[in-house]
């Protein structure tokens, strides 16, 4: 039987960008948001996907995110939405990852002075 | 029953983490679990398979408890400082519920007790206080025992926070000194006092007996659960 493998690390720093940013307009619950990653990543990303709630608890102490229980489907889900402070704390992330993403795709690429990295 | 997750609580609550915050990282990780299976039958698995590959998606226990205890957040007081919460905090509160057991006896005698009526609400209320000054020291051991229960804690400070509230509850004495007046009498707090040696360690023994065996004794029937 072929499974998936997982990355238990997760990227230190990158779950609570993604997090954030899945959840700006759409409050989701763990599963969804764990589909979510994966199918708008194609797979790049893949994590053991219990490990997201951790970093949603962590979020939500922090007063990142807020929860609240929903019925669905005969089923309590725990949902999870984007507060003020989770919004702003997005747009710190997005900045420092945009930078780091583009400093690593210059080195990578040769930049303005140099060449690319065979 | 189904218990996937036993492991993963056990150990997390012996590495400190709050029971509330394992309570809800379980409840989560299963219907995450329910999720991930329904989906694996969905695409054709069997049920032994559905079930091995949800289990191999959601993680391996290793990085489920990593990944919760790496959040220090999440550490429980009693992980923290258990000398504060074993040691230091059932003292103090022993020596709050003493001080609202003084208030509560000393109540009723605030008025002159010029009738029945009166010296007998008097008495009630002083049987409500040494139902706290007696009652206190059990009532905390018991909170005791709970909490280390809970947090699955190593016996040395619960062991120590039983002791101490054994052996001041049993050898300190709140005395009450009667007096008598035109209107009638009453009574005022007379200090603390220390107990005869023998009397005061049967005493502690006895209350050490009633509330740290039922700790110990889960103890003993834990250990063997893993």
């Amino acid at each position: 039987m072929a499974v998936r493998e997982s990355n238990p690390n997760f990227m230190n720093g990158v779950p609570e960008l993604l997090i954030l940013r899945l959840l700006k307009h759409k409050e989701m619950y763990g599963y969804e948001i764990v589909q979510a990653i994966r199918n708008r990543s194609d797979s790049v990303i893949s994590v053991g996907e219990g490990v997201v709630y951790p970093v949603l608890h962590g979020l939500e102490r922090d007063g990142a995110l807020r929860s609240r229980r929903r019925p669905v489907k005969g089923r309590s889900r725990i949902y999870y939405a984007v507060t003020p402070r989770g919004l702003r704390r997005l747009v710190d992330l997005s900045i420092i990852w945009t930078n780091l993403a583009g400093a690593i795709r210059q080195i990578l690429t040769g930049g303005k002075n140099g060449e690319a990295i065979p | 029953m189904e218990r996937p997750f036993h492991e993963l609580r056990e150990r997390l609550l012996r590495a400190g983490a709050a029971p509330r915050h394992v309570t809800r990282y379980m409840t989560e990780l299963a219907d995450h679990l329910a999720d991930l299976r329904a989906e694996e039958e969905l695409a054709g698995r069997s049920r032994e398979d559905a079930k091995s590959a949800a289990m191999v998606r959601l993680g391996r226990i290793d990085d489920l408890f990593k990944a919760m205890t790496e959040q220090r957040n999440f550490q429980s007081w009693c992980a923290r400082v258990p000398w504060a919460t074993f040691g230091l905090a059932p003292v103090l509160i022993l020596a709050g519920a003493w001080f609202v057991a003084v208030m509560v006896s000393l109540s009723g005698f605030n008025t002159p007790l010029t009738s029945a009526d009166r010296f007998a609400f008097a008495m009630y209320r002083v049987r409500i206080g040494g139902l706290l000054y007696f009652g206190a020291p059990i009532l905390i051991n018991w909170a005791i025992g709970l909490f280390a229960a809970r947090q699955r804690f190593r016996a040395v400070w619960p062991t120590v926070g039983l002791v101490a509230i054994a052996l001041f509850s049993s050898t300190l004495r709140l005395r009450f000194t009667g007096f008598a007046s035109e209107l009638g009498g009453g009574m005022r707090f007379g200090g603390i006092s220390i107990a005869a040696i023998p009397e005061g360690l049967l005493s502690a023994l006895v209350i050490l007996l009633l509330t740290a065996l039922p700790y110990f004794i889960w103890r003993l029937h834990n250990s063997r659960s893993i």
